[in-house]
């Protein structure tokens, strides 16, 4: 058993811009005799980085070649003498055309080799649309099955992906970057140590990191501070808490409580239970109404709440089953009732800019009720924009893409929508799965096992202008959001130096009581025990039998400190990112948040009747 | 008092005063862990009793108290539940319900 040390990737990238720099430094390099560097940032290896000098300052033009006329990709760069030249959207196991042109008419023609993409970047089975109507836009698909985070383009080959396990949804911000959840597991089963703000070329500009750890969505404000999801752990509870932070500390500026807001045990969809009894998967702001929008599958609603007092305004959901007092939130539809459906178990509620409300309606169970539950193979999913009156309490359905397609465009959970004007929408259902050939009645990522050679996932990402569908996608695997866009932004500026660690993890909260037991020097191998330090954490992993009892001590000169490990998975009703999911199910990782420890300790653990000394030390 | 109870012992007991009355499994390190934790507290406060009842070889005794999970410990007086705590809980969480039962 060793003690792994584990640079976290803004030090490692930190290393590999110095090593590059010092390189660029040492030559002299032109125009006709560039420094090429691919993926350079380690984690995106369909980007490279150029760089050159001119005498006079020059705008540069980067175009790579598209397989045909309709994949070419490229951006003109203001003028400079020192050129550092981002190259996005290679293709994987190809020698890239890719041409730097001057202003003054001189052009450099070069040819990058990439490597194949992993095995986990998965092939569209299907896409049909045209170069006109993609316009050089790709979709990012953001895995929830086992697979890679990738940018597919109008004849879907893959033009971008990231080898890091990336969690929840990729969202442009207004500076050209990224903001999607860490690789770095806080809980499980998806809960990560916060955001990561990274640039398409790779480089991860800042980590925020949240206490209670992120899920699901972000929402950047106009000020440029952050909405982030977020939860309470030691409460035992998740997915029912929003903070505000800000995007230059990562210091928490608002906090939103929803237990102060709703009852927790009321209206509960068929997935709910105490732990997760709201399942927030979405927020959106509206400046208009200084409200926010909150979507919470596990209460089949969509609530809305005053931004500066937290205050119920309403919710859209099936009023059956809430009591009586909560029935004056509730709409009551109106219009051509016949079209009309709730949602249910939705995701990624939006707010157009006319009030209208958009969402992707699961529509898991489809009922508040047991006994008028629907089973998958007569359900469907959809896209819905519901057109609400907030002073009479009426809601109109004025648009659905999605129920005639039935059962085949089921999704249990995940998915979103994206709303690009009237008319054109982009509706994903990112989690369809059938087992043994019927729909899935739960997430599919959820079969493991033996029970995975009967699965067969698919994500189908579609758009539609003016009730036409302009694209379609269908990938192998269930994918958690599609998001459409330009892997080149004029915003997306590279920046040197070292990024930034913002935030907190907070203190791992300590167990009290320390058994006292015989002492072995042995450590079991059938354990498999590792310790990994990182910067601002260490974190145990190991396998144990359901039931053990383990607890993790760091014996220090005056004190011991100890931590009770849980080895018994809760029963996780939702799954919205299955990628952090071990193939063993004794697989157990906990990770200690290195915050209010200091000095030297001895590690040590207890597992059932026995204490083992590791014989490893931590200095913090 | 630390005593491990059967649903016939709890039946015969004189439940007069307060006690704890915990269900746990065999096969729950929460369980495991809060069977330590327990030690301390009878070391703390030795007056009290605290009765143990195995989850699955009391079905008629967690049912009548309405059980349904482990760990699961009742704050108990005269024979009545006064109060509840759900999964594993640490020594001083427990000896504040244990003050408020004894009031």
């Amino acid at each position: 058993m060793q003690l792994q040390k584990m640079a976290h990737y803004i030090d490692q990238q930190y290393d590999a811009e110095k090593a590059m720099l010092d390189e660029c430094r040492a030559g002299d390099f032109t125009l006709d005799n560039p420094y090429v560097k691919l993926n350079p940032y380690l984690i995106a290896p369909l980007t490279a980085l150029v760089h050159f000098r001119t005498k006079e300052p020059r705008a540069v033009t980067v175009l790579v070649k598209g397989k045909d006329d309709g994949g070419d990709m490229g951006i003109t760069y203001k003028p400079a003498t020192e050129h550092f030249v981002q190259v996005l959207g290679l293709y994987p196991d190809y020698e890239n055309t890719v041409e730097i042109s001057l202003d003054d008419g001189s052009k450099k023609t070069l040819k990058i080799k990439t490597d194949k993409a992993p095995d986990s970047v998965h092939k569209p089975t299907f896409i049909e649309t045209t170069a006109q109507y993609m316009d050089g836009k790709i979709v990012i698909l953001s895995p929830t099955s086992s697979a890679s985070l990738a940018g597919y383009d109008y004849r879907g080959d893959v033009r971008w992906y990231i080898t890091l396990n990336l969690a929840f949804d990729l969202k442009r911000v207004r500076n050209g970057r990224f903001l999607m959840g860490t690789h770095r597991l806080l809980m499980p089963p998806y809960h990560t140590t916060g955001l990561y703000e990274f640039g398409a070329i790779g480089k991860i500009y800042k980590e925020y990191r949240i206490p209670g750890g992120y899920h699901h969505d972000q929402f950047e404000m106009e000020d440029g501070n952050l909405l982030i999801l977020t939860q309470k752990p030691e409460r035992g509870t998740v997915e029912d808490c929003l903070v505000l932070v800000d995007r230059n500390s990562g210091t928490i500026l608002k906090e939103w409580d929803y237990q102060k807001i709703l009852p927790t045990n009321v209206g509960g969809s068929g997935s709910q239970d105490a732990h997760d009894w709201f399942h927030n998967n979405a927020v959106w702001y509206d400046k208009k109404t200084n409200s926010l929008t909150l979507s919470g599958r596990h209460q089949d609603a969509v609530i809305n709440i005053d931004y500066d007092t937290g205050k119920l305004n309403w919710i859209i959901g099936d009023p059956e089953g809430w009591p009586e007092d909560m029935q004056k939130y509730f709409f009551k539809p109106v219009g051509d009732l016949s079209k009309f459906d709730w949602q249910y178990e939705q995701h990624a509620c939006v707010v157009l800019p006319d009030g209208d409300v958009m969402c992707f309606d699961n529509g898991h169970w489809r009922a508040k009720v047991k006994e008028k539950y629907v089973p998958a193979r007569d359900n469907f999913s959809r896209g819905v924009r519901y057109r609400i009156n907030p002073e009479k309490m009426e809601i109109e359905q004025v648009w659905q893409y999605g129920k005639e397609r039935g059962s085949d465009f089921f999704s249990t959970y995940i998915c979103n929508v994206e709303y690009y004007g009237d008319g054109h929408y982009m509706v994903h259902s990112g989690g369809t799965g059938k087992f043994k050939g019927e729909p899935c009645n739960r997430p599919p990522v959820q079969f493991r096992g033996d029970d995975e050679k009967y699965l067969e996932m698919q994500s189908i990402t579609v758009e539609i202008k003016d009730d036409k569908v302009v694209y379609e996608m269908r990938v192998p695997g269930n994918y958690y959001r599609a998001e459409k866009l330009w892997l080149y932004d004029r915003e997306d500026q590279l920046t040197f130096g070292k990024g930034q660690l913002l935030g907190t993890l907070g203190v791992t909260p300590t167990f009290d009581t320390i058994p006292e037991l015989p002492v072995s020097k042995t450590v079991p191998e059938k354990n498999r025990l590792a310790l990994i330090q990182e910067v601002d954490r260490l974190v145990l992993k190991g396998l144990f039998e359901k039931g053990q009892m383990v607890e993790l001590l760091l014996e220090g000169r005056d004190s011991t400190v100890a931590y009770f490990v849980p080895t018994t998975k809760r029963p996780f009703l939702a799954m919205c990112v299955g990628t952090f999911l071990e193939a063993d199910d004794r697989a157990v990782t906990f990770p200690i948040s290195l915050e209010g420890l200091s000095g030297h300790y001895k590690i040590s653990i207890i597992i059932d009747d026995q204490k083992y000394d590791t014989g490893l030390e931590l200095d913090v | 008092m630390l005593k491990e109870i059967t649903t016939a012992e709890y039946e015969a007991l004189d439940k007069k005063g307060p006690y704890l009355l915990e269900f746990y499994s065999k096969t729950c390190g929460p369980c495991k862990m809060l069977a330590f934790v327990l030690k301390d507290v009878d070391k703390a406060d030795p007056s009290l009793p605290i009765y143990q009842a195995e989850f699955n070889e009391n079905e008629e005794l967690k049912n009548s108290l309405g059980v349904s999970g482990f760990p699961t410990l009742l704050f108990m007086r005269d024979g009545k539940e006064v109060t509840r705590l759900e999964g594993l809980k640490q020594k001083p969480v427990i000896l504040a319900e244990i003050a408020k039962l004894k009031g």
